[in-house]
């Protein structure tokens, strides 16, 4: 069965990247991407991902205020959410876990270490 | 081309009396004018003036009534005429049989073969001789491929004419069955033509086929790279894919090696094009090793291929920032990885080799801009790291490499009294990378130098 992840990211590079190492991973998956969090909302909120990668940093709608929102909805509380920033600060781990995500990924990225890190979460929900 | 002339003194042989030298220097004179005149006598045959033509024949039977070649020619000229006489509209019947044709010229007159060895006739003279053969020819052969040995014919042909024969005209020789000369030999010629055609119309039906087949497995191989390329594409592919090559490969006959070559070449190609793909998002990377490290993985590059191609790949990844190739010696794992780490990230391709013999390999295979090395090795038998580079220094093509040795404190004053060349220089251990730096930098600059010299 194909897992979906859904990537909420403004920078085209990071989108690229993530893409690019995941179409290498043996992990059978589809990606979904939104540039904001508004767009995440929405796309979460119609078509619930398996996992969400979401960036802090954005326009329109960053992560601080997307993932309340997805987490509120009864629909997408239950999606694990890894915060994907390049705020590496140990209060801002804190924080995003404060806000219900299960992992704060610091950017730059090891392709490894994500994918392990993906993998994880999609193996726990079978 | 034929000097007429030279007929004149045909008939006066030298008397015995004169020295021999003279004797021997008229005789070659007058072969090599007989011979001048049955080339003469040749054209004419062919030209169909047979009068002119005996006239020349005769002119070199009396130049050198020895030769070979002289009864064959008048039984030619004897057998045209016959011919020309019977092609002609309204032949009268008696000239069946014009006995006169070859008055006081029978096939006799040349039975005693030559007691010395003529000159060789002219290319002409053979195919001639062969025309004028008195007996019946052979019937034509049907693949006539090598060119008729008329030497052996005109021997061959004197054996077996009995003495009976031999009193005959020549042309009495021939049974009225036996097909018309000119008839036999155009249809010679033509079947000759036909299948001089045939062997080039075979050949170059050879050469196309082959063609075709070297095109068709060319073509074949460039459907299975297309295939693995697109199977490759994001790395190793997975079974069901792997195994559509494999079949696509036996259904277009590519035999194995070829098979595995190509699929070596474009797991090497994809890799490098996912190293080349990283390349502008290196900032986005935590570390460019662990990401090529990674790809290799996906791509399922081995070390050893890997290590061939690590130069080209890093080349990819640090294009901007390639500073050259070292070659590191080191048999302490955890030191080595941590310098080749280190070494990656300031830009450098990093080829590891676990001793100096192991070095001495790579080097000549690599050619390297750094080469760094222990002093100390403990395997049983291995070079030093000072003896490896004394061996650097006997080969012109390396001895200018800048070669850098890492000992222990202990070891440093010994090895820096010992005469260095300007491209060696010793580090202590353990090595403050900061320091490697700059004595690398130090060294390249004068390597760059003296390879500019060079130019």
């Amino acid at each position: 069965m194909s897992h979906k992840i859904l990537l909420v990211e403004d920078d085209e590079d990071n989108r690229d990247l993530v893409s690019f190492v995941l179409q290498r991973s043996q992990l059978d998956v589809e990606l979904l991407i939104a540039e904001n969090g508004e767009e995440a909302v929405q796309m979460a909120t119609a078509n619930p991902p398996h996992l969400i990668l979401m960036d802090m940093q954005m326009p329109v709608m960053d992560g601080w205020h997307a993932v309340p929102l997805i987490k509120a909805d009864e629909r997408t509380k239950n999606i694990p959410i890894i915060a994907f920033t390049a705020q590496a600060k140990p209060e801002d781990k804190v924080k995003t876990k404060a806000l219900g995500c299960v992992e704060h990924y610091s950017k730059p990225m090891d392709p490894e270490e994500l994918l392990n890190l993906i993998q994880k979460y999609l193996n726990s929900q079978g | 081309m034929v000097s007429v002339a030279t007929t004149n003194n045909s008939v006066s042989l030298p008397p015995g009396k004169e020295n021999k030298a003279a004797d021997q220097a008229l005789i070659k004179q007058n072969k090599e004018a007989a011979k001048q005149c049955l080339l003469v006598a040749d054209r004419l045959i062919k030209e169909a003036d047979f009068e002119k033509a005996r006239i020349e024949v005769e002119r070199a039977q009396k130049l050198d009534p020895s030769h070979p070649y002289i009864s064959a020619f008048l039984d030619r000229i004897a057998y045209f005429e016959e011919q020309k006489k019977k092609n002609q509209p309204s032949p009268p019947p008696v000239v069946v049989a014009p006995k006169q044709e070859t008055p006081g010229l029978p096939v006799a007159q040349v039975a005693p073969p030559p007691k010395s060895p003529s000159p060789p006739p002219p290319v002409s003279a053979p195919t001639t001789v062969q025309k004028s053969q008195a007996a019946p020819p052979p019937p034509p052969s049907p693949t006539p491929k090598k060119p008729v040995d008329t030497a052996k014919i005109l021997e061959s042909l004197k054996s077996t004419i009995t003495p009976a024969q031999q009193s005959q005209p020549a042309h009495q020789s021939s049974p009225p069955s036996s097909p018309p000369k000119p008839e036999v030999d155009s249809k010679l010629d033509e079947m000759r033509n036909q299948i001089q055609q045939l062997t080039q119309a075979l050949q170059e039906e050879k050469k196309a086929r082959e063609e075709i087949r070297e095109h068709q497995l060319q073509g074949a191989v460039n459907q299975l790279r297309h295939a693995m390329e697109k199977a490759w594409i994001n790395g190793a592919p997975k079974a069901p894919e792997a195994i559509a090559c494999h079949q696509l490969a036996l259904s277009l006959n590519i035999p194995p090696e070829v098979e595995k070559s190509v699929q070596r070449e474009v797991k090497i190609e994809m890799y490098s094009r996912a190293v080349k793909e990283v390349i502008s998002k290196r900032k986005l990377l935590r570390s460019s090793s662990s990401t090529l490290e990674w790809l290799r993985k996906v791509y399922q590059i081995t070390v050893t291929e890997y290590l061939e191609n690590e130069s080209k790949f890093l080349l990819d990844l640090v294009a901007d920032q390639y500073k050259g190739t070292v070659i590191l010696v080191s048999e302490d794992s955890k030191a080595r990885n941590e310098l080749t780490n280190r070494l990656k990230a300031s830009g450098y391709a990093v080829v590891l080799a676990q001793t100096p013999e192991l070095a001495l390999e790579k080097v000549e295979k690599i050619n390297p801009n750094v080469i760094l090395c222990e002093q100390k090795f403990t395997s049983d038998g291995a070079l030093s790291g000072i003896k490896f580079m004394h061996i650097l220094r006997t080969n012109s093509k390396l001895n200018f490499i800048p070669c850098v040795l890492f000992c222990e404190k202990s070891d440093l004053e010994s090895l820096k009294a010992s005469e260095l060349r300007a491209n060696e220089a010793i580090v202590k251990k353990p090595v403050d990378f900061d320091e490697l730096t700059a004595v690398m930098n130090e060294k390249l600059v004068q390597f760059r130098e003296y390879i500019s010299s060079l130019v």
